[in-house]
């Protein structure tokens, strides 16, 4: 068991976040209070709800992991990471904004109801097909939170998953949106602050930054190439790596909804900018501590443990060894657990949303009260909570590809639907399910035939040139324009009302 | 340059380049919808 002043440090975060949840409960009093702040976050509250959705357990563990193994060819997700909340922002979240607040859109679902005059079909499975890609999301964070609370604490993987689930479920239960974001807002500041602060210290540790390019140039000249010459991550591949990352996150369903709960569609003016330098600083050094990494290990001064994803360990080894005081890592674990519960709770009360509003209240119940809405949006949240939990202490192996999945298949299903539908006024009801449906299933199909190395009819999709999602993308465009093309119009009031057209303003 | 070849620093330096200026772009013209 971990010591005194580690609990306390771990404690204190977990009540700090309980009494946000206790106060935003209070501003609670109805279900737009609950699911999308009452309309009222302002720029600065917006932007760190918008870092903390985005950064997820990944950007800590896995960026650095991925570094570390692979070297500067992967530099691209620190800069498209980043840029993908601003592409939210500026080619979803102006429009969307606008329509949302004239219109009393809760979710985007209601959006893509409204555009493609589908009030059933294209709202169920945009809803059911959000609700299962991001419990698959959700599984992976519960994951990565679990990793951080046994290195630290020495428990057992359940009591770690109960102690995490119980903490992010109570505050996001009772305060919905108003404690998301206001969680969001200490948790981002902690992740940037405490990344700012730690990991120059294991970059330092290793050498100083040109020591460690030095050293990875020696051990393999592609490590400091900006794209490898063949195989993973040649030019290509990052191309299409860098799509997935900027799209694919911008229009996943836990990320696009923040733009509904701004209170003002000008906020939108600088917030692109300073969430991308802001965010783009943070993740630059936990590249760099990846980069670095390869030193302490190259040279003996820390030891990976001996499991498939050993790379994931390196920040959390560099900091036992840059920072040689053992009461301050459970600080670093407030780093970890802040960035992974800043995107668990997004997630949740976008399962909530997604349910309670878009299945319930506009199919199945739509003369139901606002109060009994409200509450199966707590419901769904605590049962979301509990499934994934449950999930995530023996995570089946068909999982474990699924969560690989993620963003990929946020990217094949979403991202069409929406451009098009913002963008294209020849999108059509039928264009639009074509290409959200034959999307997912694309990217699930190319997706597993990836991950399994599946070589048939003289295909290798074991070395396929794109990311798996490009190619559901690409079958996602052409089953829109060519279904549109061939199927009824929209007519002109709906396609006015919800501004389609080839702006983004006017 | 840091260790690293040019092809680098212009590769990944250029792109972090072109979108600082494009969102400074965006901030420096965007008014808010009508």
């Amino acid at each position: 068991m971990a010591d005194v002043i580690t609990i306390l440090i771990i404690a204190i975060y977990f009540i700090a976040m309980l009494a946000i949840g206790a106060w935003a409960s209070k501003k609670v009093k109805n279900t737009e209070d609950y699911l999308v702040a009452g309309r009222s976050l302002d720029m600065w509250v917006f932007i760190l709800l918008m870092i903390g959705t985005v950064a997820s357990g990944m950007s800590l563990l896995g960026v650095s992991g991925l570094g570390f193994k692979l070297g500067w060819p992967t530099i691209w997700e620190q800069i498209f990471v980043p840029l993908s909340i601003g592409f939210c922002i500026i080619f979803f979240g102006v429009k969307l904004h606008t329509i949302a607040r004239s219109a009393g859109y809760i979710t985007v679902q209601d959006y893509l109801a409204h555009r493609y005059e589908s009030p059933v079909a294209l709202r169920t499975l945009s809803a059911i097909a959000g609700i299962i890609v991001s419990l698959i999301y959700l599984v992976g964070q519960y994951t990565a939170i679990a990793i951080v609370l046994i290195a630290i604490f020495q428990i057992p993987l359940w009591l770690a998953l109960v102690i995490a689930t119980l903490v992010v479920t109570v505050y996001t239960t009772i305060g919905g949106l108003f404690a998301v974001a206001w969680a969001g807002v200490v948790q981002s500041i902690i992740l940037l602050v405490g990344v700012c602060v730690m990991a120059p210290l294991i970059i330092f540790k290793a050498g100083g930054f040109t020591y460690v390019n030095e050293v990875m140039s020696s051990v393999n000249p592609n490590l400091v190439m900006p794209w490898n010459p063949t195989g993973a991550f040649a030019l290509p591949y990052v191309v299409s790596f860098a799509v997935l990352l900027m799209v694919g996150l911008a229009c996943a369903p836990h990320v696009i909804n923040n733009v509904l709960s701004i209170r003002d569609v000008k906020m939108f003016k600088w917030a692109p900018l300073i969430a991308f330098v802001a965010y783009g600083i943070v993740m630059f050094l936990l590249k760099f501590t990846g980069f670095a990494g390869q030193v302490l290990v190259k040279e003996g001064t820390i030891v990976l443990p001996k499991v498939a994803n050993a790379g994931d360990y390196v920040i959390l080894e560099g900091i036992k060894v840059a920072l040689p005081v053992e009461a301050l890592w459970a600080v670093f674990a407030v780093i970890v657990l802040a960035a992974v519960m800043s995107t668990t709770d997004r997630l949740m009360l976008t399962i909530g949303a997604m349910f309670s509003w878009d299945i319930y209240k506009k199919i199945l119940k739509p003369d139901a009260p606002d109060a009994t809405v409200l509450l199966i949006s707590k419901v769904v949240v605590v049962l979301s909570a509990l499934v994934t939990m449950i999930l995530a202490i023996n995570p089946p192996e068909m999982l474990a590809i699924l969560i690989w999945m993620g963003i990929g298949v946020m990217l094949g299903t979403f991202a069409v639907p929406l451009l098009a539908g913002l963008y294209w006024r020849g999108a059509t009801r039928e264009g639009a399910l074509a290409s959200m449906s034959l999307g997912l299933v694309t990217a699930l199909l190319f997706g597993f035939l990836n991950y399994f190395k599946v070589n048939t009819m003289g295909i290798d999709f074991a070395a396929i040139p794109l990311h798996f999602s490009a190619y559901a993308f690409i079958i996602s465009l052409v089953a829109m324009v060519v279904v549109s093309l061939l199927t009824k119009k929209t007519a002109d009031k709906i396609l006015d009302e919800t501004l389609t057209g080839w702006y983004i303003s006017r | 340059m840091f260790g690293l070849p040019d092809i680098t620093i212009i590769a990944v330096g250029g792109v972090v380049l072109v979108v600082t200026a494009a969102l400074l772009y965006w901030g420096l013209t965007f008014k808010g919808h009508d």
